[in-house]
């Protein structure tokens, strides 16, 4: 059998969803054993320039350098998976608008600095993507999941339910019913309500479900929180996601 | 477009730039800028420990706790002594997730002829099984404390949203005591390589009681630390580069252990240890591999020995709402400082990375080495200069922010 050719590109983020692949342990090795990673950076120093067979990206394309190669990539590759929040939704860095961008290079670096970040947008802004897998940072289990479903031939789908459905399962009270804000019931499933588990509330790492009802969410935050703590929600990682 | 220009193994984009002519290395950083320190002005003080850890999916544990304890700090909290045992626990778990990560998956592969950590599971099986054991236990430890091994989810300022059961605990540290001969393999395996005989004139630098402390007997206090750990622009990269007084600072485990010869707990490794060569940075990470594990049982049993005190304590009144946290990160000194207004808004942030103190040293020892490498041919010196940058374990994601 011929192994398909992988490559592991990370643009500009903080690199944990690697480090998730990297976690995966014994099951790094079983999918090692049915693919060829020719080209990852953090990795490996083995480099082939490709054509490869699937390229998986994590990150978001922030400098031109990036834009260009991303381009590049999706022409010559015919399947292009984004890894993680950044690279799907933009994540954290997607937080600083364009247009403040230069003010605080110039608090950050002063004047002086020559900057090289455009914009931190999702891939999508730029080529289009043949799936996602999604969370700040990714789950263990779903990068398995869609990995081998890909390698059956199968396309990967979507959980077809929200987080609420996997945090009912886990057990947790309603945060909403408690008078405390969180994305849960807009947010497409696949985490296991992790972060709702630890105490902490669902920022929407894992993107918008189908059909999610952001007016219903909208009105039900709005009786228990003011707008600022509603913005501040839906921008951690939905900044150039959701329109608000 | 597709090349192979950076530097493998390490985290984030960095490339060497070598002028043979006269011997000068510089240090590229291509990252992109994320702005940080912009990001965070706006949001509320509860988001900072959650934007933080974003920096950096190696040591997010890290980012975690030094914006905890900035926050805490300007909100006048004095967390009780189960909160501080967890984050110590934490912290401890940290390390040895980090330096594991390198060791194994990162820096090994260029002492023993490999080109990734996963051939080792071919080359040799048993110790292969020994590293997974080590990254399993110190991700288990995130797990159970933090809630996640990437990107903790169960702190908050003043304590936790969650805390595990004693049970737990005990589970937890049962299985510590069982991986801690792989703990003690991973120093005696590190302790047997070969490491290039790299001589280098290093000041080491380490948080230590409330001081940043210099190997050169300098010091000065973690509040003053904007002052005395300076920040210079470089046109050839997106990292600024860090100084300490001026000087040329090494930062991490090596500069740890010279301030620790008398800890209980290192293993007879850290006797071989020389400060002076850059390259026994991954020496000195095995042996924190084992002082960690110890570290962590410690604390367990001292969890274990206690009642366990859930209070998440709240804001002083009379709070100056200026606060710095500085942490010893895998990597070496960590400090955020955040401002915040009436409001619980924050008006200012401000984050140094050791990976920004140690850019510094990286070019300063690689102009060390082929100097002191010169009748080699410049192929062996560009593999020794890359494995000179891996061996400090930089983390270029960090250093940008």
């Amino acid at each position: 059998m011929i192994k398909p050719k992988i490559a592991i590109y990370d643009f500009t983020d903080c690199e944990g969803c690697e480090v998730k692949l990297i976690s995966l342990r014994e099951r790094l090795l079983l999918l090692e054993k049915k693919v060829e990673i020719v080209n990852w950076r953090l990795g490996q120093e083995r480099f082939e320039a490709g054509p490869y067979d699937i390229v998986i990206i994590e990150g978001t394309p922030i400098t031109q350098y990036e834009i260009d190669l991303l381009k590049e990539l999706r022409n010559k590759t015919p399947i292009l998976i984004a890894l993680g929040a950044c690279a799907a939704l933009g994540g954290i860095p997607a937080i600083m608008p364009e247009k403040d961008r230069k003010y605080w290079y110039e608090k950050i670096y002063t004047s002086q600095y020559h900057p090289r970040g455009i914009d931190a947008l999702p891939l999508s802004s730029y080529v289009k993507i043949d799936f996602i897998i999604h969370g700040c940072p990714v789950d263990e289990n779903e990068v398995v999941r869609v990995i081998e479903e890909l390698l059956s031939g199968k396309k990967p789908s979507f959980r077809g339910y929200s987080v609420c459905f996997e945090c009912k399962l886990a057990g947790n009270p309603c945060r909403l019913l408690e008078n405390k804000p969180c994305l849960g019931p807009i947010t497409q499933g696949g985490c296991g309500a992790i972060c709702i588990n630890g105490g902490s509330p669902c920022y929407g790492c894992f993107g918008l479900r189908e059909e999610a009802n952001i007016p219903g969410l909208l009105k039900i935050l709005e009786k228990i929180t003011d707008q600022k703590t509603i913005e501040n929600y839906l921008t951690m990682f939905h900044s150039r996601n959701i329109k608000l | 477009m597709i090349t192979n220009e950076f530097i493998a193994k390490i985290e984030g984009h960095g490339s060497l730039n070598v002028n043979w002519e006269n011997n000068t290395v510089k240090l590229h950083i291509h990252e992109g800028e994320r702005l940080f320190e912009g990001i965070l002005v706006g949001r509320t003080a509860e988001e900072a420990h959650w934007i933080t850890p974003r920096i950096c999916g190696i040591c997010p544990i890290a980012h975690n706790l030094a914006s905890l304890a900035a926050l805490e700090n300007a909100l006048g909290i004095k967390i009780n002594e189960t909160t501080k045992l967890l984050r110590d626990l934490m912290k401890a778990g940290q390390m040895i997730q980090s330096h594991v990560l390198h060791l194994f998956f990162l820096s090994l592969p260029d002492y023993i002829g490999l080109d990734k950590g996963t051939e080792l599971a071919k080359k040799d099986p048993k110790s292969f099984k020994n590293a997974l054991f080590l990254k399993e236990m110190a991700d288990e430890i995130a797990f159970v404390i933090a809630g996640r091994n990437v990107h903790p989810t169960t702190t908050v300022i003043g304590g936790f949203h969650k805390i595990p059961s004693k049970k737990e605990l005990e589970k937890l540290l049962e299985k510590i005591k069982k991986t801690e001969k792989e703990a003690e393999w991973a120093a005696k395996f590190f302790s047997n390589l070969k490491y290039p005989e790299l001589k280098v004139d290093l000041e080491l630098v380490s948080q230590k009681d409330g001081k940043i402390v210099s190997n050169r007997g300098k010091e000065a206090p973690v509040d003053d630390y904007k002052q005395n750990l300076e920040e210079e622009l470089r046109d050839y990269s997106t990292a600024k580069f860090g100084k300490f007084q001026g000087r040329e600072i090494m930062v991490g485990a090596l500069a740890r252990l010279s301030f620790k010869k008398n800890n209980d707990y290192l293993p007879v490794q850290a006797g071989k240890l020389d400060f002076n060569n850059p390259f026994h940075n991954n020496l000195a990470q095995a042996i924190e591999i084992f002082e960690f594990f110890k570290e962590a049982e410690k604390i367990i049993e001292k969890l274990l020995a206690r009642e366990m005190d859930t209070t998440i304590t709240k804001p002083s009144e009379n709070a100056t709402l200026k606060g710095i946290g500085a942490v010893e990160a895998p990597r070496g000194g960590l400090y955020h400082e955040i401002h915040l207004d009436q409001n619980n808004f924050i008006t200012y942030a401000n984050i140094i990375t050791p990976t920004v103190q140690n850019l510094t040293s990286i070019e300063k020892s690689a102009n060390a080495l082929i100097e002191q490498f010169k009748e080699k041919s410049i192929k062996e010196k560009e593999k020794l200069l890359n494995m000179l940058v891996r061996a400090y374990d930089p983390c270029i994601t960090c250093s940008v922010h």
